[in-house]
C-alpha cells in the first residue's frame, strides 16, 4: 500500500522547499545522498523488517480490527514514521551531544470506539536520540516514547508485541503473520510517479491475528482480531500532479485479502500509477493495475470544518470476481493532525463468484481537508471526536 | 457660602506663584511614588514574562544541585510505560545558561521542540513551538550547526538577520550561531527579549553540559489535585530530585529583590512625607493671608462647618490637580527609573530584560489617594485652626504668632515623643524591616516637629547677639522668631529633607567605605582569572588545558582555586563557594564569629563557613548545622565560622573545594587566584596570563586592582538610584521653603516698605531678606546634622541590617555633610532672590498703601 503515507515526507521534508545553504545543499542533492528505490530488490526477514537508514523515509503502518469479549468492537492505528534530515555520515564530533539527531520519528495512535461512537487519536513527535525514538531489526524494535512494536521475546517466533496509551485508552497486543510478507509493485518495487526516484519498496502482511488487552478508563478488556501490517522506504517524493490517495486494505471472511490504492490527480482523475494486491485464501498473489479496479463513491462525510471525505464505496474487481461494499464503522475517523487524513475501520460486503462474502479492514483518505495551521513542531495533539 | 466659594477662587488666582509652587511640590511627591511603583512593577512584569517564556506551560519543574540532570533520567519518563494516573502527564527536557552577545547577557535556553511543544499544547504562546512554525524552520533547527531562534526585537537590538552567522561567547569561549527564525514580535512580547533559544544538543555543546539538563519542564494533568500529582511524580524519580511548582520557582526568585524594593518604596515615601508638609505649609499659608477675609465672612454668619468645606475643598482640589501632575511626572521620571532599577537587579540578582514600562492601575489609584489623603492631611490643622478660633481673633495676626510659638513648644513635646517611638519601634523589633523604616520615619517627623522651637531658640539667640552689630540684623533675626505661623513648617520639611539626605550620604559612604577595606583585606591574590557569565552559572568554568597552561607562566608562586554554584537547602537556593585556598588567602576572611584557629581546621575537614547575611537571613549562628542538597541526597553540614562578606547580600555558603567535589561529582573550576612570587611584575605577569589563554577561552584577568575598582564601580551603580530619590526628596524640600518664602516675603512688603521709608536703603532691604533666608536655611541644616547623624545609624545599623544582614561601621566625612549645605545655601538663596529684587524696586508709596 502506502505511498499513502507519503504526505509525512511532505511534512517532515519539505522536498521541494529546502533553503539554499542547508548543510546538505539543495533538495536535489539531498536526495542524492539517500539511496533510492530504482531497481527490485531481494528481501530478506526478518532483517528488513529493520530500519533502512539509507533511504530518506519509512513506515511501520498497523491497522487492525478487534473483538472484545463482551461483543463490543474496536478498531485501532498504530504508524511509526522514520525520516531522515540528512543522510548518515561518519562525522560525529567527540563531544556532540547525545541529542544530536538525523532522523526524526513520528507516531499516530487512534482508537476507534465503535460501542461508544469515540474516535480518539494521539500524535507524537520525537528524535532518534538516545533511545527516545528508533528502530532496529535485530531483535525486530520500533519505538518512540513508550510507544514500541517490537518482535516478542516470549511469544511464538515471528510474533510481535505492540504497546501505545493516551489518556484513556491503553493497548498491550501480541501479533502473529498468518502468512510470509507480500511483496506489493514489482517484486517489491513500488512506483508512485513517472519519475524514477518517486517509488518505494513495499511489502505487506495483510493478515496478523491478534490477542490481547485493552485498557479503558481503568478497566481491561480481553481482545481477538485481525491486523495489517504494511512497511515502505524510499527516498522520493509524490508527483507534482498527485494531490492524495485512497487506500483500502480489506480482509475477507473466505482468508482472501485486497490492497488498493487509488492516486488522486489535481484534476480529480485517478492516475494511471493506481495499483494494489490480491492475496488469495491460498497465499497466491496477484498484482492489481489500475484498470483492474473500479471505484465508485456512495456517500460522503463532512468534517467539522465542512470538508466533504467520501463514506461508502461500491468495489468491483473482475479479474477475481469481487463485487463488494465497503462503508466506515464510525463517519468520524479523521486524524486531525498536519495534515489531516482519515483513517479507519470499515465493515465489507457483498459477493465473490456469486458467494456471498463479508469482511472488516480499514480505508485511508488523504488530501480531502486543508491543513490547520503551518506544521509546526506538532508535538502530542490529542483530540476527542465523540459522536 | 457661594461668598465664601468666591473669595476662595479669587484668592487662589490672585496667588498664582503660589499655588504652583505647591501643586509642584505635590506633584513631585506623588510623582516619585508612582515613579518607583511603575519601575519595581515594570522589572517585576518583565521577569513574570520571561519566566513565562522560558518555563511555557510548565507547572512544575524537577531539577537537582550544581551539576544539574542525567539526562538519561528523562529519556526514563518517556519511554518507560505509566500508570496511576501520570499518562497524560507532559516532560520538555531543558538545558538553560547565559550567553552573550556582544554586550547583551542573553540566557540560552536548549529545549527539545517536539517535548515543548507536546508541553504547551492547548496553550496558547508556547515558546519553542512558536519558533518552529514551518516544516522548513524544523528541518534548519536539527540540522544547521549553531541554529539558534530569538525574537524579532532581540534580533534587531542584535543587529543580527535570518540566515546570517553570528558569533557568541560562552564562559569566554566563541561560537558561530546562525538565526535560522525569528519570533514575529507579535507572538514573542517581551518575555523574549533576553532569551536565544536552541536544540538542546546546541545548548549542551555549547555549555559543555554534555549528558546534563538544567530541568525537566513538567506539565501535570489538568484533572489531578497538585499534591497528589506531586506525591506520583516523586515515586517516579530518585529521592534527591526536587519537584517545584513553578509559581513558587517565579515567587522566590523575584522574593530575592525584596529588600532592594522596600528601600525604593521607602524612599519615595520620604519624598511623599516631604510633599506632606509643603501641602500643610501652603494650605496654612492661604489661610493665614485670608485669615481676616475669614473672619469677616464669619462674622458676618458664614457657619464653621462652611469654612471648613470651602478650605478642605480647596485641599481636595490641590489634591486631584497634584495626583493628575504627580502621575504624569511620575511616568515621566518612571522612565527613568526603570533603567536604573533594572540594571541593578542585573548587576545583583538575576538577568532580566527591561523593555517595556507597565503601570499598574492599582499605582494609579495610589497616586491618587496619595496626593488627596496628603492635601487633606496637610490642610485639616491649619482650616480646623481657623474654624476654631473666634471671629474677632481670626482678625488678628499678632494672636496667630503667638499661637505659632505656643505650638512650638507643643510640637517640641511631640518630638520628643516622637523620638520615643522610633527607639521603641527599633527596641521591640529584632527582624522587622517594616519596623526599621517606621523607626526611620517617626525620627523624621521627630526632626521636623523639632524644627519650629529650634528655629526660634536659635533666632532668638542669634537676635540678641546681632543686636550689638546692626538695626537690620537685629530686625532680620527676630523677624524670624516673630513669623514661625508662616515658614516655620517649610523650614521643618527642608530640614526633615537635609535630615534624610545627610543620613543617606553617610550610610552610603560608611557602607563604601566598609566594602573598600573588605575589598583590600579579601582581595588579596595579586591576579585573579575567571571565566565570563553570570557568578553562578554552571557554564562558567576554565578549560583544564587553559588553566594548565596559565599556571605553567613564571612568577607564580601559589595559587587559589574557586567554582561557584547554587546547591538546594531546605531554605531554598543558596549560592555555594567552593574553593581551594592557599595559605596567602586565609587573611581574605574576616571571621565575625567563630575562632579562626578552630574554624580553618574544621573547614578543611568538611565544616561550612558562611557569610554574614546568610547568617542574618536563616538566623544561623556557628556550631549549628545547615543542610544542603548533594548529588547523593541532603547532608548536614556543621557551620565553623560567619565572615564578612559584601559581595553578595543573599549570602553565600563557603566549602573546601574538595567536599565540595565529593558531594556534586563536579570538577569544574570557575576561577582562579594568582598570588605571584616576590619580585614579579603584576603587568607582565597579566600579559603573560593573557597571552597563555589567547585563542583557547576569552578570560578575565585581572589584577587586584581592577577587581576592586570593578567592585564599586558596581556599588556605586547600585546607589545611583538611592541618590536619585533623596535628590527628588530634596527638590520637593527645596521647592516647599521657596515658596514659603516667597509668601512670606511678598505678604510683609509692607512692613519692607515701612523700614524703607525709616531710612533703610534698597540694598539693605536686600541684604536683610538675604541674611534672613540663609539664616533659616543654616538652621535647619543645623538642626538636620544632629538628626542626620542619629538617622544614618538607623539607617546602617537597623535598615540595611535587617535588610541584608550586614555590619557596618560608621565613617564620617565632612563630604557627607557638604551636599546638604549647598543643598540649604541654595535654596535659601534660590528663595531670597526675587523677594530682595522685588523690595528694593518697590515703590513706597505703593507699599505703605497695601492693607
Amino acid at each position: 500500500m502506502a505511498q499513502h503515507r507519503w504526505w509525512v515526507v511532505a511534512l517532515v521534508c519539505a522536498a521541494h522547499a529546502a533553503p539554499p545553504g542547508t548543510v546538505a545543499g539543495g533538495p536535489g542533492a539531498a536526495r542524492g545522498d539517500f539511496a533510492e528505490a530504482l531497481e527490485p530488490r531481494r528481501f530478506e526477514f526478518p532483517r528488513d523488517h529493520g530500519p533502512h537508514p539509507a533511504f530518506r523515509q519509512e513506515w511501520w503502518y498497523l491497522t487492525g480490527n478487534l473483538d472484545a469479549a463482551g461483543g463490543e468492537r474496536f478498531g485501532f492505528e498504530l504508524t511509526f514514521f522514520r525520516v531522515a534530515l540528512l543522510p548518515r555520515s561518519d562525522r560525529p564530533a567527540t563531544d556532540a551531544s547525545a541529542w544530536r539527531a538525523r532522523e526524526i520519528y513520528m507516531a499516530h495512535f487512534a482508537i476507534t470506539d465503535a460501542a461508544r461512537r469515540r474516535f480518539v487519536f494521539q500524535q507524537r513527535l520525537s528524535r532518534s536520540a538516545l533511545g527516545l525514538a528508533g528502530a532496529q531489526s535485530e531483535p525486530f524494535h520500533v519505538w518512540l516514547d513508550d510507544w514500541s512494536l517490537e518482535a516478542a521475546p516470549s511469544a511464538p517466533i515471528g510474533a510481535w508485541e505492540l504497546h501505545a496509551a493516551q489518556p484513556g485508552y491503553a493497548i498491550d497486543l501480541t501479533l502473529e503473520p498468518q502468512g510470509a510478507p507480500v511483496l506489493n509493485g514489482q517484486a517489491g518495487l513500488s512506483r508512485k510517479s513517472a519519475r524514477a526516484g518517486d517509488a518505494t519498496y513495499y511489502y505487506s502482511i495483510p493478515r496478523l491475528s491478534v490477542r490481547g488487552r485493552l485498557l479503558r478508563e481503568g478497566r481491561t478488556l480481553e481482545l481477538n482480531g485481525l491486523a495489517w501490517l504494511d512497511r515502505e522506504w524510499g527516498s522520493g517524493g509524490l508527483g507534482a500532479s498527485q494531490v492524495g490517495w485512497d487506500w483500502f486494505g480489506l480482509q475477507l471472511d473466505d482468508g482472501s485479502s485486497f490492497m488498493f490504492y487509488a492516486l488522486r490527480q489535481r484534476d480529480g482523475r485517478r492516475d494511471a500509477l493506481s495499483a494494489g494486491t490480491w492475496v488469495a485464501s491460498d497465499g497466491t498473489v496477484r498484482a492489481l493495475a489500475d484498470a483492474d479496479v473500479s471505484i465508485a463513491v456512495t456517500d460522503y462525510w463532512r468534517n467539522g470544518s465542512g470538508e466533504r471525505y467520501p463514506a461508502a464505496w461500491r468495489i468491483r474487481v473482475p479479474a477475481v470476481a469481487l463485487e463488494i461494499a465497503v462503508h466506515p464503522v464510525l463517519a468520524g475517523q479523521e486524524l486531525r493532525t498536519t495534515p489531516p487524513y482519515w483513517e479507519g475501520a470499515v465493515d465489507v460486503s457483498g459477493n465473490r463468484a456469486g458467494r456471498a462474502l463479508g469482511g472488516r479492514g480499514y480505508v485511508e483518505l488523504v488530501g480531502y481537508a486543508a491543513e490547520r495551521r503551518p506544521a509546526g513542531a506538532g508535538g502530542a495533539d490529542t483530540q476527542l471526536h465523540s459522536r | 457660602m457661594s461668598v465664601l466659594r468666591a473669595a476662595s477662587v479669587r484668592h487662589l488666582l490672585r496667588h498664582p506663584a503660589q499655588l504652583l509652587l505647591a501643586l509642584l511640590g505635590l506633584s513631585l511627591g506623588v510623582g516619585t511614588i508612582v515613579a518607583v511603583d511603575i519601575a519595581t512593577a515594570s522589572a517585576r512584569r518583565a521577569f513574570e514574562l520571561s519566566l513565562q517564556a522560558v518555563n511555557g506551560a510548565a507547572t512544575h519543574q524537577v531539577s537537582d544541585g550544581p551539576g544539574g540532570i542525567d539526562e538519561r533520567l528523562y529519556t526514563g519518563l518517556v519511554t518507560a510505560p505509566v500508570d496511576g494516573g501520570l499518562e497524560a502527564t507532559r516532560y520538555a527536557p531543558v538545558v538553560a545558561g547565559y550567553v552573550s552577545v556582544g554586550e547583551h547577557v542573553l540566557q540560552l535556553l536548549g529545549v527539545d521542540p517536539f517535548a515543548s511543544a507536546g508541553l504547551d499544547a492547548g496553550a496558547a504562546h508556547g515558546a519553542p513551538a512558536l519558533a518552529l512554525a514551518d516544516v522548513d524552520e524544523l528541518r534548519q533547527w536539527f540540522t544547521r550547526p549553531g541554529a539558534v531562534v530569538m525574537s524579532e526585537a532581540l534580533s534587531r537590538e542584535l543587529g543580527v538577520s535570518t540566515d546570517q552567522p553570528f558569533e557568541l561567547e560562552v564562559g569566554g569561549v566563541r561560537h558561530t550561531a546562525l538565526l535560522i527564525a525569528r519570533i514575529p514580535d507579535a507572538d514573542a512580547g517581551p518575555g523574549f527579549d533576553a532569551l536565544l533559544l536552541t536544540d538542546i544538543a546546541q545548548a549542551q555543546e555549547w555549555l559543555g553540559l554534555q549528558g546534563r539538563l538544567t530541568r525537566i519542564d513538567v506539565k501535570a494533568p489538568a484533572d489531578m489535585p497538585p499534591e497528589e500529582f506531586v506525591r506520583a511524580l516523586r515515586s517516579r524519580l530518585p529521592a534527591d530530585l526536587a519537584v517545584s511548582s513553578t509559581r513558587a520557582q517565579a515567587r522566590e526568585t523575584f522574593a530575592m529583590t525584596d529588600a532592594f524594593t522596600i528601600n525604593l518604596k521607602a524612599m519615595s515615601l520620604l519624598a511623599l512625607l516631604v510633599g506632606t508638609f509643603l501641602i500643610y505649609g501652603a494650605v496654612s499659608f492661604a489661610v493665614v493671608q485670608r485669615r481676616s477675609i475669614i473672619g469677616i465672612l464669619r462674622a458676618l454668619g458664614a457657619t464653621r462647618a462652611e469654612v471648613l468645606a470651602v478650605v478642605l475643598g480647596e485641599a481636595a482640589l490641590l489634591g486631584i490637580a497634584g495626583a493628575l501632575c504627580g502621575m504624569a511626572l511620575g511616568l515621566l521620571i518612571g522612565r527613568g527609573l526603570v533603567h536604573l532599577v533594572s540594571r541593578t537587579i542585573n548587576d545583583l540578582y538575576f538577568v532580566v530584560a527591561v523593555n517595556a514600562v507597565s503601570v499598574p492601575a492599582a499605582t494609579l489609584l495610589k497616586a491618587l489617594a496619595a496626593a488627596l489623603a496628603t492635601a487633606l492631611v496637610g490642610a485639616l490643622l491649619p482650616a480646623l485652626e481657623v474654624v476654631a478660633s473666634p471671629p474677632r481673633l481670626a482678625l488678628a495676626r499678632s494672636v496667630l504668632e503667638l499661637r505659632a510659638r505656643y505650638s512650638a513648644r507643643v510640637l517640641l513635646l511631640a518630638s520628643v515623643l516622637l523620638a520615643l517611638a522610633a527607639a521603641l519601634a527599633i527596641a521591640t523589633s529584632t527582624r522587622s524591616l517594616l519596623a526599621g523604616f517606621a523607626a526611620l520615619f517617626l525620627l523624621l517627623l521627630s526632626v521636623a516637629a523639632a524644627t519650629p522651637a529650634a528655629l526660634q531658640a536659635l533666632a532668638a539667640g542669634a537676635a540678641r547677639i546681632a543686636s550689638a552689630f546692626s538695626t537690620t540684623t537685629r530686625l532680620a533675626c527676630a523677624d524670624i522668631a516673630a513669623s514661625l505661623s508662616r515658614t516655620g513648617v517649610a523650614i521643618a520639611a527642608l530640614g526633615m529633607a537635609l535630615t534624610a539626605m545627610i543620613g543617606v550620604a553617610i550610610m552610603v559612604e560608611s557602607f563604601r567605605e566598609s566594602l573598600l577595606e573588605w575589598l583590600v583585606q579579601t582581595v588579596r591574590a595579586d591576579i585573579y582569572v575567571s571565566a565570563p557569565g553570570i557568578a553562578d552559572s554552571l557554564e562558567r568554568r576554565l578549560d583544564p588545558d587553559v588553566i594548565a597552561a596559565l599556571l605553567a607562566v613564571p612568577g607564580i608562586a601559589a595559587h587559589s582555586e574557586a567554582r561557584r554554584v547554587t546547591v538546594g537547602s531546605p531554605a531554598g537556593a543558596l549560592e555555594l563557594n567552593a574553593v581551594r585556598l592557599v595559605p596567602a588567602s586565609y587573611a581574605g576572611f574576616h571571621l565575625i564569629s567563630g575562632d579562626p584557629a578552630r574554624a580553618w581546621p574544621q573547614f578543611r575537614r568538611g565544616a561550612i563557613l558562611i557569610s554574614e547575611p546568610l547568617a542574618w537571613r536563616l538566623s544561623l549562628r556557628t556550631g549549628e548545622q545547615l543542610t544542603l542538597q548533594t548529588d547523593s541526597g541532603p547532608r548536614a553540614f556543621a557551620i565553623a565560622g560567619v565572615y564578612r562578606e559584601y559581595g553578595n547580600e543573599r549570602g553565600e555558603v563557603l566549602m573546601d573545594l574538595g567536599q565540595y567535589r565529593r558531594g556534586w561529582h563536579d570538577d569544574a573550576i570557575a576561577a582562579l587566584g594568582i598570588y605571584l612570587a616576590a619580585g614579579t611584575s603584576s603587568a607582565q605577569a597579566l600579559s603573560a596570563l593573557r597571552t597563555a589563554a589567547q585563542g583557547r577561552q576569552a578570560l578575565l584577568i585581572r589584577s587586584n586592582a581592577d577587581i576592586r575598582a570593578l567592585s564599586l564601580r558596581i556599588f556605586d551603580r547600585t546607589f545611583v538610584i538611592t541618590r536619585v530619590l533623596y535628590w527628588l526628596a530634596a527638590g520637593v524640600a527645596a521647592v516647599g521653603l521657596l515658596s514659603a518664602l516667597l509668601a512670606w516675603e511678598l505678604e510683609r512688603s509692607r512692613e519692607l516698605a515701612l523700614l524703607r521709608s525709616l531710612g533703610l536703603t534698597p540694598a539693605g532691604t536686600a541684604a536683610l531678606i538675604l541674611v534672613q533666608t540663609v539664616f533659616m536655611g543654616l538652621a535647619a541644616l543645623l538642626a538636620a546634622i544632629p538628626a542626620g547623624l542619629l538617622t544614618a545609624v538607623v539607617l546602617t545599623d537597623v535598615i540595611n541590617r535587617r535588610a541584608f544582614g550586614w555590619e557596618i561601621g560608621l565613617h564620617l566625612r565632612p563630604a557627607q555633610f557638604s551636599q546638604a549645605l549647598v543643598l540649604a545655601l541654595a535654596t535659601a538663596l534660590a528663595a531670597a532672590l526675587y523677594p530682595a529684587w522685588r523690595s528694593g524696586r518697590a515703590s513706597l508709596a505703593a507699599g505703605l498703601r497695601e492693607e
